[in-house]
């Protein structure tokens, strides 16, 4: 009648759980039980944006101060009732066998092993040239500060709500802001990059600080409104992925108000993000829309 | 059976390790000193796993691998890296602290004034020859609460120790010496310890006034030990052993997490 913990665990997940005491974030003593309660608690809202997407991870099983890797191919040991799909990767030049994290239980496995950062595509497998999301990256290149990329980010809004074209905002969990616009899924990577690109051009001539060019990247002081991420086989940081951070900060959708209002993006983390109590981005998968300048 | 005896209590030891006296000043009092802590965990034994044949330790060459016999052994002490230098058995027996039969005591304390942390091991003092003085010791030190405090030597190590009483007996209580005993002050986690608020505190005294009790040490067990215990008796009788493992605290705090996740996506 009493079933204790153990095959209670058992029946709630299929993951064993391995080394949870093990300390991840060095600095704040996080271990990787707390980040796979965060996950675990995330989990509602994000599993919605990893499904059918092939994940790119990065992994940090010693902790964040050691060295941590990318990885695409599902590791040796991937259990079977993780969904994988094999794929050719532009980049790497070869097959690579994708994990897909369309349930709980693949997201706790992820979490367990030590994957910090989930970084999922702009399209999903069923449709691979056909992105489900526009990207602007507002990446500031210091000393330009996170400050200077919000005033970019509420220009762009602003921009885009004279378009009709509703958007979302999250930090990136570093020292940007991601603004996503979901779409029907219509437009080739050529076309949404070339859309990206061409308000990153007008956003750069209404503000000195705001750059749109490649070559402008890593310019001192600017702000570079990224397109490139709208390609084939680039990926974006999962919203509510956690980052290599001392903080464990989170990349965190928010109202467009919050950021208004100003925010510090250290204060979206590991222990602040599971006690917000309102999903800013609801609504986003009601609200794919057609890119068409009204 | 073996096991049966083990859960026992510890059998009473027959032969005295060390026999002398306590010395106070020009006064002796003939004693006999006895075993009085066993730490009695499980013992296993190495075997071999393919037949449970019992394995043996061999003294084995780091350079050549060769079995060296004991006659060849003898004892380094590192002063550098990989460089020794040599003692034989007999200079180092030469150099053991004299052990002149005397338990010396310098002075009487208040045995509760010496801090457990120094406690070491104990040994029951048992009269020797005579009782007499030996009963008046013990009646002193009980009457007053007191113990001498001095000195022993004991095998290759001279030891601090007290003489107190215990249970109408004499017992001796070696102490570890201050240097090796860490000083917590030196925790830098210890330093910027803050003075709590009043009410804090008041809290606080509450809490332990009202979890205040006699200290009864048959209360505690060791439940490891049992467990295994169990699990050898389980065996002898055939039975076959089903492992579980016990959930972590970690686990219990995931799975209250697991369970409102999940009720929330039930409800999507």
């Amino acid at each position: 009648l009493f079933d204790d913990d153990e095959t209670m665990s058992k029946r709630l997940t299929k993951v064993e759980f391995t080394n949870l005491d093990k300390i991840l974030f060095p600095k704040l003593k996080i271990t990787k039980a707390q980040i796979i309660e965060y996950y675990i608690k995330v989990a509602p809202k994000m599993l919605a944006f990893l499904a059918n997407r092939p994940l790119v991870l990065t992994r940090f099983p010693n902790g964040i101060d050691m060295e941590g890797f990318y990885e695409k191919d599902a590791p040796e040991g991937t259990p079977s009732w993780v969904k994988t799909v094999t794929l050719y990767s532009e980049t790497a030049k070869r097959n690579v066998n994708y994990i897909l994290c369309n349930d709980l239980d693949t997201l706790i496995w992820l979490a367990n092993l030590a994957a910090i950062e989930i970084h999922m595509p702009l399209s999903t497998i069923d449709a691979r040239e056909k992105p489900d999301f526009v990207f602007f990256d507002i990446d500031p290149e210091p000393p330009a500060s996170f400050e200077n990329a919000t005033s970019i980010a509420l220009s762009l809004k602003v921009k885009l709500d004279q378009f009709g074209l509703k958007s979302y905002v999250k930090t990136s969990g570093k020292k940007g802001l991601h603004v996503l616009i979901p779409i029907v899924r219509e437009y080739t990577f050529g076309e949404t990059r070339a859309f990206v690109h061409a308000i990153g051009r007008q956003l750069s001539k209404e503000h000195d600080i705001a750059v749109s060019e490649f070559s402008e990247t890593k310019t001192p002081g600017k702000v570079f409104v990224d397109y490139l991420q709208n390609s084939h086989g680039r990926t974006m940081v999962c919203p509510y992925s956690l980052r290599v951070t001392p903080t464990a900060a989170v990349s965190t959708p928010l109202n467009w108000s919050e950021v208004e209002k100003g925010i510090k993006p250290a204060e979206f983390n590991i222990s602040t993000v599971t006690s917000l109590p309102k999903d800013p981005w609801k609504d986003i998968f009601e609200n794919r829309q057609k890119l068409e300048v009204k | 059976m073996k096991l049966e005896e083990k859960t026992k209590p510890v059998r009473t030891p027959r032969r005295p390790i060390w026999s002398g006296s306590i010395t106070i000043g020009l006064v002796n009092v003939p004693v006999k000193l006895y075993a009085m802590i066993y730490d009695r965990g499980i013992t296993f034994h190495f075997l071999h796993k393919t037949d449970s044949q019992p394995l043996k330790y061999e003294k084995v060459c780091t350079k050549d691998g060769k079995i060296i016999p004991w006659a060849e052994v003898v004892k380094g002490y590192e002063v550098a890296k990989n460089e020794y230098v040599v003692f034989d058995k007999e200079e180092l027996e030469a150099a053991k602290p004299e052990s002149d039969k005397r338990i010396r005591i310098d002075k009487f304390v208040d045995y509760f004034s010496v801090d457990p942390t120094y406690f070491y091991s104990s040994y029951a003092l048992l009269p020797d020859k005579s009782n007499d003085a030996y009963s008046l010791l013990l009646a002193a030190l009980q009457k007053m609460g007191k113990a001498g405090a001095g000195r022993i030597a004991l095998r290759t190590k001279e030891y601090p120790a007290l003489v107190h009483a215990y249970k109408d007996a004499l017992v001796l209580t070696t102490l570890r010496y201050a240097y090796d005993v860490v000083d917590p002050h030196n925790f830098e986690e210890l330093k910027p310890l803050k003075t709590p608020e009043k009410t804090e505190l008041d809290l606080a005294v509450k809490i332990v006034t009202d979890l205040s009790g006699e200290f009864d040490i048959n209360e505690y067990e060791d439940n490891y030990r049992r467990k295994v215990e169990e699990l050898i008796e389980k065996k002898m009788k055939g039975e076959k052993i089903v492992v579980e493992k016990p959930a972590e605290e970690e686990v219990k705090g995931l799975m209250v997490a697991l369970r409102e996740t999940i009720k929330q996506l039930e409800k999507k």
